[in-house]
Formats: structure tokens, sequence, C-alpha cells
């Protein structure tokens, strides 16, 4: 027999070892490999890291990195707060929000907070400072401009006014 | 030891007796019952009468390729079942756990999209350059429809292209199994002249949607141009666009997986659509697997060629004795050729030197991980059914 038939009968020996292995060993191998390339999810998904956290007596906002998104993606540049645990939210949210934690107030957002958790959600965002735009009566239009109920918290994404 | 070569010739009777057909399925049956014996899985009844249904189902099957030796048609029985039992089960999940097929925004923010393999193609280019993956859905196991997580289906999706290659399209693809239950109900095509130039669609297709997901930063074929978002999930449209989304998602089902297979008796979204097919057929080259025509034996009846779901063979192909890269190893025109010339191969072996041990050594990798992946979704699938009878 031919060296490149022996070889060709070796990969192939191996192929059908490699097949016994996939559910055990390579399976898990490529799933680990996989996970620590350090990937992460688009942050026009994802809404960015978690930057802050506003404490108030009965709940806190979380206030996230600013996203920018790339060149020619449809979605402008947004900034996400959470307000959590939604059990502890009063029936009706007004708060003025320090986003950029320079002790001066950004933006006042105010929404409802229905019982049933399927209600549809509206808000409203007033504009104490031009950097971030003003909202009015606003769902879930768009990734970048949204109030939408995630688990136990309610995100509220505003979007950045262009410079 | 292997046996020769053994080909059929019509009304030839099956060439192996029950006894040694039995002997060569004992390795699959065992592979069965430790794939389908997990008692992680055998949590109600349905599940575990769905396992014995599904374990007894392939193993039938594999006995049936070695008593008679020829692949492609029971073969389609497992792919079949895979493409119509997919849905059932997937389906039942996402209405059981959000009510509704198309992904809500809050999912995607979640992180809960479940992630099949079409957009990996797609992905990479963004992740390389930028480390981002543009799709709505978690890396790990994110709970909700998320399932195990993007990292898990790429895990399994590379474990399993590297045992079969582009056999992926036909042993692992939960998709492709409904065009080819479309393709095999007529018994003769009524469209029959195709522009071969078609078979350049799907690297067309993939060159287009890799270029706009990484310009947009979207993953463009998901969004706009997949045909099985009509029976798994799509975006929930919140506006015109949305709509027109979906409408495009119907379109292209009824068009490339129903219509088109019912006419021309071929696997029309995956020879001219489908870009993951294309992304794969790279790893027809690293494959050791392949299918050879022996010239000496072959007489251009191009029966072959009819035969071939997805036109992977020119009789210039056929006359440099190899099929297009484009091959997904389904074996339709191994058994189609009364001849015995188109033979499974091993790459470094003579052509035809022993074609049934190259079968063999395929379909020992190849239906293992149909019936540990594929297998996995057809318990699924089976048991919702079985449920509504338990």
């Amino acid at each position: 027999m031919k060296l490149q038939a022996r070889l060709g009968y070796t990969a192939a020996g191996m192929t059908v070892f490699a097949a016994l292995l996939v559910p055990f060993l390579l399976y898990g191998i490529f799933t680990k490999g996989f996970a620590a390339l350090g990937l992460h999810v688009d942050e026009v998904y994802s809404g960015g890291p978690k930057v802050r956290t506003v404490q108030t007596h009965s709940y806190s906002i979380d206030i996230h990195r600013p996203v920018f998104p790339h060149v020619l993606q449809s979605e402008k540049p947004f900034v996400q707060l959470d307000w959590r645990p939604v059990s502890a939210l009063p029936p009706h949210i007004s708060d003025v929000v320090d986003v950029d934690g320079d002790g001066q107030p950004d933006i006042c957002v105010s929404f409802d907070v229905p019982k049933d958790a399927r209600t549809p959600l509206r808000v409203n965002v007033e504009a104490l400072n031009p950097r971030y735009e003003a909202m009015q009566n606003v769902g879930k239009e768009k990734f970048s401009r949204l109030i939408v109920r995630v688990d136990d918290a309610i995100l509220v994404r505003v979007p950045l006014a262009r410079p | 030891m292997a046996t020769k070569a053994h080909i059929l010739k019509p009304g030839e009777t099956a060439p192996r007796t029950v006894g040694r057909s039995l002997l060569l399925t004992l390795p699959i049956a065992l592979w069965s019952l430790l794939m389908f014996a997990n008692p992680q899985r055998q949590s109600n009844r349905s599940v575990q009468i769905a396992s014995v249904m599904t374990a007894v189902f392939m193993i039938a099957l594999f006995f049936m390729m070695m008593r008679t030796c020829s692949t492609f048609r029971w073969r389609r029985w497992f792919f079949v079942a895979l493409g119509l039992l997919f849905p059932v089960g997937f389906i039942h999940n996402v209405m059981v756990m959000r009510g509704t097929m198309g992904i809500p925004i809050e999912e995607m923010i979640a992180g809960r999209t479940p992630f099949c393999y079409l957009p990996i193609p797609l992905l990479i280019l963004p992740a390389a350059f930028t480390k981002t993956l543009l799709f709505p859905g978690s890396i790990l196991p994110g709970g909700g429809m998320s399932g195990a997580g993007m990292a898990a289906m790429a895990g399994v999706w590379l474990a399993i292209t590297l045992v079969v290659g582009k056999g992926w399209c036909s042993y692992a693809c939960f998709f492709g199994g409904i065009e080819e239950g479309m393709a095999s109900v007529p018994a003769r095509a009524k469209l029959r002249k195709i522009d071969p130039r078609w078979r350049y669609g799907p690297w067309a297709v993939l060159l287009a949607m890799v270029l706009l997901s990484l310009a947009l930063f979207e993953p463009a074929y998901c969004l706009w141009l997949c045909p099985f978002k009509a029976v798994s999930e799509y975006v929930a449209a919140r506006n015109a666009v949305g709509m027109v989304q979906n409408g495009i998602f119907v379109v292209l089902f009824a068009g490339l997986v129903v219509a088109l297979p019912l006419l021309t008796k071929k696997r029309t979204q995956c020879a001219f659509f489908c870009p993951f097919g294309a992304f794969q057929s790279i790893f027809n080259k690293t494959s050791v697997f392949d299918v050879k025509i022996d010239r000496t034996r072959c007489s251009p009846c191009v029966l072959c060629q009819n035969a071939c779901p997805t036109m992977s063979l020119t009789t210039e192909s056929v006359t440099r004795g190899e099929t297009l890269m484009s091959c997904m190893k389904c074996g339709a025109c191994v058994d189609a050729c009364p001849k015995g010339a188109v033979v499974w191969h091993i790459k470094g072996t003579e052509v035809a030197s022993n074609p049934e041990r190259a079968r063999l050594m395929f379909l020992y990798a190849a239906w293992g991980m149909a019936v540990m992946f594929g297998g996995s979704i057809i318990v699924e699938g089976l048991a919702t059914i079985v449920h509504v009878f338990v």
C-alpha cells in the first residue's frame, strides 16, 4: 500500500475516532475555546456595561456606559438606564438623573409602572442637558430609543444628540 | 475486515446477509443507546417514548444501509424526519415560553435569541475586527429560549464539521430536510432545464451577506433573507420594515423550500441560495472523505447528474472524475449509478480500490453525528407529538 493511501486510511480512522470524542470531549473543548476568545455581544443589543448605580430609598437606577453604534448602523448613540427591582418601583416614576456623573441633572425620566407585566410601557424624557434627546410617549421603537421590561428591571434607552 | 465493493444492479438481491448487516450495525446500536439513554433527558414519559422510537428509527435505518449497500434513500428518511420535527419541537418551545414566534425586542436585549448555525459565516469578520458578535444572543447559556448559547452552537458546529465537513448539510442541518422531503414528492421533475450559473447563487449570497453584515453591523441574512424564519421565529414586526422582512421570509420559504423543490426535485435553497452551505463547501477540502467517479467504468449516462440534489456534478467534473466542492455527500449519485462508477473515496487512496470500506468509515462518522445531534432534535419534536397522546 502506498504511503498516501496509508495516510488516507489513518486520517479516516482518526476521523471516526474524533466522531466518538465529539459528545464527550471535542464539543466541550470547542465550546470553551469559543467562550474564551473574549468576544462580546454587540452593545447595541446588550446596552453596554454598567458604570454607576444611583440608589434611592426603595429602588436603584443602573446607568450604563454610552453606546456608540458603528458607522453605518441604523441606530443612534444612546445611554441605557435600568430601574430595578420592578417590585419596589412606585406606580409612577419621575426621576431626574445625572447620567454623566458631573453632579448636574441631565434628564428627567417619567413613566408609569403597570402591575401587569404584559402592559406596554411608554416613557417621556425631558432633556435638561442638550447632549441628550427628549422623548415623548415612546414605546419600543428602536434599540436606541425605547422602554422595555426585562426580567426584574425596566430599561430606558435615551438617544444622545448629535454634536 | 471491510468488505469489497458491492454494487446492486436493478432487481439484484441485497449482497449482505442479515447477520453480517446486524454485526455492522452493532456499533451504531451501542452508540444510539449511549446517546439516548441519558438519564438527564429522561425526565418525562413523552421523552422516554420519543427516545426509544428515535433510537429504533436510527438503528433500523443504519441496518438498512448496511443490508442494501445503498445510502441515500435511508438517509433521506432521517433527514426528512429531522427537517419536519425540528419546527415542531422548536415552535412548541417558543409558544410555551413566550407565546409567539416573533422575537420581542426585550428578548433580544436580554440576549435570549436562539442562535442557529446559519449566521456563523456572517459573524466571523466583525468578530475578527472588533471582537464583537453582532447577534442578539448570549455567548454562554442565558436562560429562556437562548438554550445553550452561541458558544455551544459554535462548538457543536466545529466538532461536527471536523468530522463530516460539508456532510453537515446532509447529516446535521435541521432545515434541509424540509426541501429534501418536498423534492422527493413528485415522481419526475417538471422543471428540468436549470441554468448551471444558479450554482454560484450561494457564493453570491454569502459574499453579499458577509459584506453587508460587516458594513451595517447586523446579521443581515437573519434580518432579511433567511427562508427558515417562516418555520422557526422572526423579528416581531414593530413597523412597516418588519412586515416587509417577514413577507420576504415567507416568499423565500414558499419559493425555494416548497415550490421549486416540488418542480425540480432538487434542494433548491441549498443549491442556489444558502450562504452557510457555500461556506461549508470550504470544509470539503479539509474532509478526508469524498465522492469520486471511476472513469474506467463510467459511461456518460448523466444519471448521477440528474440524481444530485444540489447539481454538484457536471459533465466536466465527471470527466475529471470528481464532484464539485458543493457536494454534500448525500450518496444520491452513488446509489443512482448503474455501473458502480460513482464511489465513496478516502483521499490518498486509489479510486474504487475499496469504496465500500470508504463508505463504511464515512457512515460510521456521519451517522454517529446524525444520532448525536439530529437524533436529539428528533426526540424533542417527537416528544412534543407524543405528549399529546400520553
